[in-house]
Parts: structure tokens; C-alpha cells; sequence
């Protein structure tokens, strides 16, 4: 306990060098409901990125030239595995009973059987799948919505999301391992396996007029989307075309402007 | 005996006739998960027969995904949401282009996707759930990803003049739509529609240094 103590008077201290870096900003753009502290939350961003582009996103990429696909899988299934108990007990603090028996069994299963969750037997034998947090929770529990924070070092976050972190120290099964063995290369095993599941999708940021805005919007809808369990509902198409009169598009399908098939 | 027989030649005639199949098998008047299953499994059989080459050969891939993909697609009514506002005030011309740079802007983003797919059989299209509508009908699947991770993607279809299409792709919940929209809206209002085309068809150079990279 007192090791994650002294974890924590680390982190702020840097957290207040971050801040302090956060203070000179200047971007302008329209404002985002979600975002009122966006000139923090874009200088973090721009550390964090650069940090990203120097450290993370190589050891990344070289995690995966050299790590066999099936190994690559192993792994991915082992550290899920350890993160599960975030899951369960988030499931049990949702009140999702039946969820949560499901999940334990999952955990059971692939612990045993899965070698320690090196294979997720569970999948294969069809047991459902979750991901529950603490943030997750809080916003069942009524913190819908929280101003987006870009956190120093971890990344696009929320006030709620961040500070659903903290309890995470007790409950996810890497950092308990850390906290007690020392062995702090599962958790840079962790942070570079996370990142590793990125890399297929960032050529998205290439599309990116703004960096920044992009991946605040693709975190809040997930963020959304994983609250809600997969149960959002689709955006407002119908709002998005702003048709005061009818726009006629006959014209694309009859004259074969749209795509020839 | 002779039974067996016929059914095996009845089975290989069939085999053969669907191999003979060209690319434009797509029936496009399917209904939308049927859609989703048949244009996937086009893909995976074509990606599972020879994934060495398309890993190697992002162009040979981007044609592929080009040929089976795209055809899905209703790129117009996917501008028309993505430009809204800014979208009144162009000619259909410039739809049109906004509409072709969008689909390339697709091709690119879906190859990268799909050879993190592990196979076809780890595609599932699940059932229809909420409120379906010939104006928005929602198919959902999950994709194994070669790390062994879940992915829900949900397929935005319409119904069309010439059959049902796709105008969004929800990935974990994040609409391409939306998520463009909110980019290239600002974008226009700052540096003119134009502009944003010309960055949008200039995509292809950035591909080709993250070519090397995932």
C-alpha cells in the first residue's frame, strides 16, 4: 500500500509540470460542450503525442514485427484475462448480477483451463464477453456526463473516467502484480500490448483536419458506447442533412452518378 | 451409390457455378444482413485464399476492398450527412466529387482494417435489434481481431432508388458520419470546400508512408 502511495506523490509531481505546461495555449476553435477546459486538455494532448511518436508507437510497432501472431494472441488474451476482475466487480457495483456470474465464470474458465488466460477458452465455448469499468460505473450510477480531460501520459480521458482509475489499483490484476512482485515490465507489456491494438486504426488520424478534436470525439461516442453497453442509439441522421426544402437525389441513382456497381 | 454420385456432381456443378459467380454476384436488392454476410464472405475468401500477396500488396488489397466494398456503399447520401450545412450551398458536381474522394477515403481506411480480421469465420452477423426503418436499418457484427479482441461493427443501411445501402460504419460505437462530419464541417467553414477536397484526394501520399508502418 505504501509503494502505491509513493507511486502516487510521483505522479503528482508530474502532474504539476504537466499543468504548468498547460497553461500556455491558444488554439481557437468552436467550443465544445464537452471540452471547457480544451487548452489544457490540447497542450496535454500535444505532449502526449509527442511522447507517443518518439516511444510508445515504436516500441509498439516493433512489439508486433517481432512478436508471432499467435504469441501476439497469447498475450492480448492473458493481460485481458488479469484486467478482467476491473470487469467483474464493476458488473457486481452495476448491479448486473447474472452479468456478473457469467463474467466470474469466464474468468474461472480461462484461468483454469485457458492456462492462466493465455487461450480464451470462454469465447470459444461462447460465454459472452464485457468490459466494465469504474467510470463506466459512475455514469450508471448518475455521473453522466463529464468534462473531457486529456490525462498527462494515459491519455484521452474524462474527469469521471480518470479518477475511475484510482480504484482500478486494487483491481486490476497487473497493477496488483506489479504493486507486490516488482515486476514492472508487465506493466510496460500492458501499456505497449494496448498500444500494439491501436496501430491498425490510427491511419484514421490521417483524415484528421484536427488531431485533437477527431480523437475527442471518437473517445466520448466509445466512451458512450461502452456505458451504454452497445446500446446507443444511432445519430441523428435526418438532423444532419438540414433539409428546409427537399433535395432531390433521384438524379445520382437514375443518371448512374452514384457509383456504378 | 448412384445417388451419391449425383448429389456429389450436383454439389460440384453448384460449386462450380458459384465460382463462375463475377463480381458483380452482389445482389444489391438483399436485404441489408444478408448483404453484410455475402460482400464479407466474397472478401474473406478472397483475402483467406491468398492473405501473403494482400499483406505485401496494399494496392492489390485496396482493389479488392475497391471491387466488393465499395459497391455497398451509398457515398452520396453519406456526403450529403457528412457535409450538412455546407452541403446546401454545392452543385451536384462537387457532391459528387466530395462523394468519389470519400469512398477512396473508405477503401483506404477499410484495408488497413481488414487484415486485422483473423478469418471469416470470426465474422458473425448478429441479429436485428431496436428500431429498423427503410431509412435507417442498423446491421450488427462482431469481428475477431487477430489479437484475439472483440470488435462490435454496425452497418448504417438505407433503402436506395437501386437497393439497399450503406451510408455509415459504427466501429465500437464511433460513426464514421459523425466523427467526419465534425472534422470536415469546421474544415469548410475555415478553408473552403475546395481546399478540403484537394486535402481529402491528397490522402493517398499519407497512406503511402503508413504503408510501412502497421
Amino acid at each position: 500500500m505504501t509503494r502505491i502511495l509513493a507511486h502516487t506523490r510521483i505522479i503528482s509531481a508530474i502532474l504539476v509540470v504537466f499543468l504548468l505546461a498547460g497553461c500556455a495555449s491558444t488554439e481557437q476553435r468552436s467550443p465544445h460542450p464537452k471540452d471547457p477546459w480544451e487548452g489544457f486538455n490540447r497542450s496535454m494532448y500535444n505532449v502526449n503525442r509527442g511522447l507517443d511518436k518518439a516511444i510508445m508507437k515504436p516500441l509498439a510497432q516493433g512489439y508486433k514485427a517481432v512478436t508471432p501472431d499467435f504469441l501476439e494472441e497469447g498475450i492480448s488474451n492473458a493481460l485481458a484475462n488479469l484486467r478482467f476482475p476491473v470487469t467483474i466487480v464493476n458488473l457486481l457495483l452495476q448491479g448486473k448480477l447474472e452479468d456478473t456470474g457469467i463474467a466470474l465464470g469466464r474468468f474461472v474458465l480461462n484461468s483454469t483451463f485457458g492456462i492462466g488466460g493465455l487461450v480464451d477458452v470462454a469465447t470459444r465455448e461462447g460465454i459472452p464477453n464485457y468490459s466494465e469499468d469504474f467510470g463506466q460505473t459512475f455514469a450508471v450510477w448518475g455521473w453522466e456526463n463529464s468534462n473531457y480531460l486529456m490525462i498527462p501520459l494515459l491519455g484521452p480521458s474524462t474527469l469521471r473516467d480518470g479518477i475511475g482509475i484510482v480504484p482500478e489499483l486494487w483491481t486490476d490484476g497487473v497493477s496488483i502484480i506489479v504493486n507486490q512482485t516488482d515486476h514492472y515490465w508487465l506493466l510496460g507489456l500492458n501499456f505497449v500490448e494496448r498500444r500494439a491494438a491501436f496501430l491498425s486504426r490510427e491511419g484514421a488520424l490521417d483524415d484528421a483536419d484536427d488531431e485533437y478534436a477527431f480523437i475527442r470525439d471518437a473517445y466520448l461516442q466509445r466512451r458512450d458506447f461502452l456505458i451504454k453497453d452497445g446500446e446507443t442509439e444511432l445519430p441523428d441522421y435526418d438532423d444532419f442533412l438540414l433539409d428546409d426544402e427537399e433535395f432531390d437525389d433521384s438524379e445520382f441513382y437514375n443518371d448512374g452518378i452514384q457509383r456504378p456497381l | 451409390m448412384k445417388s451419391l454420385l449425383s448429389s456429389l456432381g450436383l454439389v460440384l456443378l453448384l460449386g462450380f457455378s458459384i465460382g463462375l459467380q463475377p463480381a458483380l454476384a452482389v445482389d444489391l436488392k438483399a436485404e441489408p444482413q444478408n448483404l453484410v454476410q455475402q460482400v464479407s464472405d466474397e472478401i474473406f475468401t478472397e483475402l483467406d485464399a491468398r492473405r501473403d500477396y494482400y499483406e505485401d500488396d496494399r494496392d492489390a488489397l485496396e482493389g479488392l476492398v475497391r471491387s466488393k466494398f465499395i459497391p455497398m456503399i451509398d457515398s452520396i447520401y453519406a456526403s450529403r450527412l457528412i457535409l450538412g450545412r455546407e452541403g446546401r450551398k454545392l452543385e451536384k458536381p462537387q457532391i459528387k466529387d466530395f462523394a468519389d474522394a470519400l469512398s477512396e477515403l473508405l477503401v483506404r481506411r477499410y484495408a488497413e482494417g481488414i487484415l486485422e480480421f483473423r478469418s471469416r469465420d470470426q465474422l458473425s452477423v448478429l441479429p436485428l435489434v431496436g428500431n429498423n426503418t427503410d431509412k435507417a436499418t442498423r446491421v450488427r457484427t462482431k469481428v475477431v481481431l487477430t489479437n484475439g479482441q472483440e470488435a462490435p461493427v454496425d452497418y448504417v443501411f438505407r433503402k436506395t432508388p437501386v437497393g439497399w445501402r450503406v451510408f455509415d460504419v459504427v466501429i465500437e460505437g464511433i460513426s464514421y458520419v459523425t466523427t467526419y462530419r465534425n472534422q470536415f464541417g469546421e474544415e469548410i467553414r475555415r478553408d473552403g470546400f475546395d481546399s478540403v477536397l484537394n486535402r481529402i484526394r491528397s490522402g493517398d501520399v499519407d497512406t503511402d508512408f503508413s504503408k510501412n508502418e502497421s
